[in-house]
C-alpha cells in the first residue's frame, strides 16, 4: 500500500504539486522567458513547488547552465508582473535550472537528454516525473514527440511523463488529426496537455462557480430565457511583429477555432456530474460537437472577415494590415473574424452565439455578454430604456468581474425606468493576487490535472465548424481592407447581427 | 455620523447607516456611484486601552478581501452601566476603477457592566443570511461572565492564546469551550500554517515521505522561557500525522529566549541512529526559513504575522477546521499531562 501524507491541510494549504523535472524545449525562446520562468519562479515564491523541483532547458543556442541562469534571471526580473521579486528565493530556485544545446530533428540529442535528466533526477530527488512542454515552433511538434518515443526518454522509471503542447493545434481538421496521431505514437491521449490560455483564466474558471456554484441562473441557462449570446475578444494593438505568423493564420484561426469556442463550451455546457477532469471535458467535448456545421451558401451570411487599413489614432499614424512588416501588399488575411453560430442541443436551439474577435479595435477588451429576452408586455409606457432587456456580463479581462443590469425605478413622481448595474468586481472583492493563466496551468500539468487543457476530440470539433468558414473564405476574394482600425470592424458585422434584429453591444 | 450616549437603539444606527449609504452615494461620480459589498459581518471585542488606530486599520486591510460590516466593541473596566455608538465606512478605490466600494462600520464603546445589554444590541444589527465572527482581542473579556450572551451571536470565536498568561490553561480552556460545542479558532494555530506547510510539502516528494515512518525524535525550539501555544500545537499536529504512518516518536521542546516567545527558530525530525536529520526547518534572516531534507536546501519567505494575516486566514474559514479541532484537544492534552 502506498503511504499518504499525513500532514495535508486542503483547508488551509494550497495545493501540493508532487516532485517533478520539466523539459522546456525552446528554452531560449519567448514563451520561456516571458510567461514560462516567471510563472515558475513565482510558484516557487509561493513555496508551491517541491523543493527539488528543476527545469531542464533545451534549445539550438550554446549555452552552460551558468549562463541559462543568468539569462532567465533577468527575464524573470523583467517580466515578473505585480509580484516582488526575492533574490534568495531565486537563488534557491535557480540550482534546479539546467540546459543542453540540442537541435530538434537530431536523434543523437534525445539520449543525451535522458541521460541528462536521470542525472538531475539522482541530484534533486524528481523521482522520473517529467513534464515536457514544447514551447518551439509547431512544425517541430512531432519531431520531439518521434525524438522522446524513440530514445524512450524518462520511460525507465516509475514516475509519470506529461508533454505540453502550446496552439496552433493544426491549421484545419486534417492536420489535427495527424498532429494528434504523430503525438500518439509517443503519448497517451492522457498524457497530451494541450494549452489554452484563455482557460487558465481565472474569470473563465469563475464562469464555471458561477454557473453550477449558484442555484439560481441555471434555471434561465436556456432557450427559454436568453435571447442570444456575445462573445468579445478585442485587442486594440495590431499583429505588431508576428506578421509573418499571422498572415497564415487570421482571426478565424489565431482566436475562434480555440480561445472562443473554449469560451463559448464553457459558457453553453451541460452541468458535468462531478468536478473530474474527464466530466468536465466531455461536456465541453459535446457542446463543441452540437455546433451545427455551416453549409457552404450559409457561410457569408452568417460570418464576416475583415482587415484593418490605415488610420490616425491619438494624433499617431497606425499602419493597416497590409503595410505591417512581413505582411504581403495583397494579404486576404482576417485580422477580424465575426461568426454566428448555432447549437443543436434542445437547451440552446435557435439562441444565436455570436462571436468576434479582431485586431486594431477600440480597445483590449474580453468579454461575454449574455442577453436575455425582454419583458413579455411593457407596461410602463416609457421610451426604449423602460423596455431595455436585461444583461448579464461576464467580463475576462481587463476588469474581471460580472455586471447585471436590470431597470429601476428612477425616483421622484411618475414611474419612469432606467436601468442599472450590479456589479461584482473580481479583483476588488478578493484583494488577492489572482495567479497568472500560466501559473494556473503549470501546476494543473504537473499536478495532473488537465481540466482546462483541450482535448484531442474537442480540438478536432472546433476545427470542424471553423474549416467549414475557414473554406469558403479560402475561396472568396474579400475587397479589403475593409474597417479602419481603431473601429469595432466593418460595417457587414453590424448588418449581420441587424438581420436576427441585434446590435452588437460596444464592451 | 449619528452618535448617542447613555443607551444604544440599533433601529437609530440602522437609520445612521442608511443616512451614510446615501450620503456616499451622493459624493459618487455620477453613474459610477458606490458599490457596497459584504459578505460577513465582524464583531470586534477589545479593551479599550487596545490601539484604536491599530484595529482600525487592520479592519480597512481586511476589507477588500473580507467585506464586511464591522462592530467594534471597546470595553472599559467600569462599574456604571454606559454605551454609546457612531457609525462610518471605509471605503477604497480600487486601482483603474471609478467606483468606490464601501464597507460599513459600527463602534460601540461599552462599559464591563453593559455586556449583558450587548446582544440584544449586536444581534439587530448583524447582517441577515450572512455569517458571524466575533474576534475577542482580550483574554480578560472572554472570562466576563455574560461574554457568552455575546459569543452566542456569532458562528465562531476568534481568540489569541498567545495573549493568555499561562499556555497550557488557555489551551485547557479552549479546549473544554470546544468540546461544550462552541466554534472557535486560534491565533496561535492560525500562526503555524506556514510552517506546517512548509512541513507537508517536504513529505509530497516520495523519497521523503518514505523516510516518514522511521521518524523517532522531534525538536522544536522555539523563543520564550516557557513553551508556548504554537509549541503545543506544533508537536500534537506533528504527533497525530506520524501516528497515521506508525511513527511515534519523543518530542523535546527547546527555549532560545528572546521574543515573541510563539516564533519558532527550529524544527527537526530525525531518526534514531542518522547523523542527518530528515528534515529541518531553520529560521532565518528576514522573514524566511531554510528547509533543508534529503540533501537539498531551500529558502522560504515566511510571511510578516500581523494581525492582518492571521484574521485574513481566519475569516476565509468561518465554518469549522477539523484539523484545529484535532490538534487544539490534543495540544491541550500534552500541555496537561
Amino acid at each position: 500500500m502506498s503511504l499518504e501524507n499525513p500532514f495535508q491541510d486542503p483547508l488551509r494549504f494550497e495545493r501540493r504539486v508532487p516532485e517533478c523535472a520539466m523539459v522546456i524545449f525552446g528554452a531560449n525562446g519567448d514563451l520561456t522567458k516571458r510567461k514560462l520562468l516567471p510563472a515558475l519562479y513565482r510558484l516557487a515564491y509561493e513555496r508551491r513547488l517541491d523543493a527539488g523541483f528543476a527545469v531542464l532547458g533545451i534549445s539550438r543556442t550554446a549555452m552552460s547552465d551558468g549562463d541559462f541562469r543568468e539569462k532567465m534571471l533577468a527575464s524573470v526580473k523583467e517580466f515578473l508582473e505585480d509580484s516582488p521579486f526575492d533574490a534568495d528565493v531565486w537563488t534557491a530556485f535557480a540550482q534546479g535550472l539546467f540546459y543542453m544545446a540540442g537541435n530538434f530533428d537530431d536523434a543523437a540529442v534525445y539520449p543525451a537528454l535522458d541521460a541528462r535528466l536521470k542525472e538531475i533526477e539522482t541530484a534533486r530527488h524528481t523521482g522520473g516525473n517529467t513534464l515536457f512542454y514544447l514551447s518551439a515552433q509547431p512544425s517541430q511538434y512531432i519531431p520531439i514527440a518521434q525524438g522522446l518515443a524513440a530514445a524512450n526518454v524518462g520511460k525507465a522509471g516509475s514516475g509519470w511523463r506529461r508533454i505540453v503542447i502550446e496552439k496552433p493545434f493544426g491549421h484545419d481538421l486534417a492536420s489535427a488529426q495527424k498532429l494528434s496521431a504523430e503525438l500518439h505514437s509517443a503519448f497517451e491521449e492522457s498524457e497530451v496537455y494541450r494549452i489554452d490560455h484563455y482557460l487558465g483564466k481565472e474569470t473563465v474558471q469563475n464562469i464555471l462557480a458561477f454557473r453550477f456554484g449558484n442555484g439560481i441562473f441555471e434555471p434561465l441557462w436556456n432557450r427559454r430565457y436568453v435571447n442570444h449570446v456575445q462573445i468579445t475578444a478585442a485587442e486594440s494593438i495590431g499583429v505588431e511583429s508576428r506578421g509573418s505568423y499571422y498572415q497564415e493564420a487570421g482571426a478565424l484561426r489565431d482566436m475562434i477555432q480555440n480561445h472562443l469556442s473554449q469560451v463559448m463550451a464553457t459558457i453553453a455546457m451541460e452541468p458535468s456530474a462531478t468536478f473530474r477532469p474527464n466530466s468536465v471535458r466531455d461536456e465541453r467535448s459535446k457542446l463543441l460537437r452540437s455546433i451545427r456545421v455551416m453549409k457552404p451558401d450559409e457561410v457569408l451570411q452568417n460570418t464576416v472577415s475583415g482587415q484593418y487599413g490605415p488610420a490616425h489614432i491619438g494624433g499617431e499614424d497606425v499602419p493597416g494590415f497590409r503595410q505591417e512588416q512581413g505582411v504581403k501588399p495583397d494579404a486576404q488575411t482576417d485580422t477580424y473574424a465575426a461568426v454566428t453560430f448555432f447549437v443543436d442541443n434542445w437547451r440552446w436551439a435557435g439562441v444565436p452565439f455570436y462571436l468576434r474577435s479582431g485586431k486594431r479595435l477600440p480597445k483590449r477588451v474580453t468579454e461575454i455578454a449574455i442577453q436575455f429576452n425582454a419583458a413579455p408586455l411593457e407596461i410602463f409606457n416609457g421610451d426604449e430604456s423602460t423596455t431595455a432587456p436585461n444583461l448579464l456580463i461576464l467580463r475576462i479581462q481587463p476588469e474581471e468581474g460580472i455586471s447585471l443590469k436590470f431597470l429601476s425605478k428612477r425616483p421622484g413622481a411618475g414611474m419612469k425606468l432606467r436601468p442599472v448595474s450590479m456589479d461584482f468586481n473580481y479583483g476588488s472583492s478578493f484583494g488577492e493576487r489572482s495567479p497568472s493563466a500560466y501559473e494556473t496551468l503549470l501546476l494543473d500539468a504537473i499536478i495532473g490535472d488537465a481540466t482546462l487543457y483541450t482535448r484531442q476530440d474537442m480540438v478536432e470539433a472546433s476545427w470542424a465548424v471553423v474549416d467549414a468558414v475557414q473554406h469558403v473564405w479560402d475561396n472568396t476574394k474579400f475587397d479589403f481592407p475593409n474597417y479602419a482600425a481603431g473601429t469595432w470592424g466593418p460595417k457587414a458585422a453590424d448588418d449581420m447581427l441587424a438581420r436576427c434584429g441585434h446590435v452588437w453591444r460596444q464592451p | 455620523m449619528g452618535a448617542a450616549s447613555g443607551t444604544i437603539a440599533p433601529d437609530r444606527i440602522l437609520h445612521d447607516m442608511a443616512d451614510l449609504w446615501v450620503s456616499l452615494g451622493k459624493q459618487g461620480d455620477g453613474d459610477a456611484g458606490v458599490l457596497r459589498a459584504c459578505s460577513m459581518t465582524l464583531v470586534v471585542a477589545a479593551e479599550e486601552s487596545d490601539d484604536a488606530q491599530a484595529i482600525g486599520e487592520t479592519l480597512a486591510a481586511l476589507m477588500p478581501e473580507h467585506p464586511s460590516r464591522a462592530i467594534v466593541i471597546r470595553f472599559r473596566a467600569e462599574d456604571q452601566r454606559s454605551l454609546a455608538a457612531r457609525v462610518f465606512a471605509q471605503c477604497w478605490m480600487p486601482f483603474g476603477h471609478r467606483q468606490q466600494i464601501c464597507c460599513e462600520q459600527i463602534e460601540i464603546t461599552a462599559s464591563d457592566a453593559s455586556l449583558p445589554d450587548l446582544a440584544a444590541v449586536v444581534l439587530p444589527l448583524t447582517v441577515p443570511d450572512l455569517p458571524v465572527m466575533l474576534w475577542c482581542r482580550s483574554p480578560r473579556l472572554f472570562h466576563l461572565p455574560a461574554f457568552s450572551q455575546l459569543s452566542a451571536i456569532a458562528q465562531k470565536v476568534v481568540l489569541d492564546s498567545a495573549a493568555f498568561s499561562d499556555a497550557q490553561a488557555a489551551l485547557g480552556e479552549m479546549s473544554g469551550a470546544a468540546a461544550a460545542g462552541h466554534l472557535l479558532a486560534d491565533l496561535s494555530w492560525t500562526r503555524l500554517t506556514r510552517w506546517r506547510e512548509l512541513i507537508a510539502q517536504i513529505f509530497e516528494n516520495r523519497a521523503q515521505l518514505a523516510n516518514l515512518p522511521r521518524v523517532s525524535d522531534i525538536l522544536i525550539a522555539h523563543r520564550g522561557t516557557a513553551i508556548p501555544a504554537t509549541s503545543f500545537y506544533l508537536a500534537a499536529w506533528l504527533m497525530d500525522g506520524l501516528a497515521k504512518v506508525g511513527a511515534h516518536p519523543r518530542v523535546r521542546f527547546h527555549a532560545d529566549g528572546g521574543e515573541p516567545a510563539w516564533r519558532f527558530t527550529l524544527v527537526e525530525l530525525r531518526a534514531q541512529g542518522n547523523a542527518d536529520a530528515i528534515a529541518s526547518i531553520a529560521l532565518a534572516e528576514g522573514h524566511a526559513a531554510e528547509v533543508r531534507t534529503g540533501g537539498l536546501v531551500s529558502k522560504a519567505l515566511l510571511p510578516a504575522l500581523t494581525d492582518y494575516a492571521l484574521m485574513r486566514e481566519e475569516l476565509s474559514i468561518p465554518g469549522r477546521d477539523p484539523s484545529f479541532e484535532g490538534a487544539l484537544a490534543a495540544a491541550a492534552k500534552l500541555a496537561l499531562s
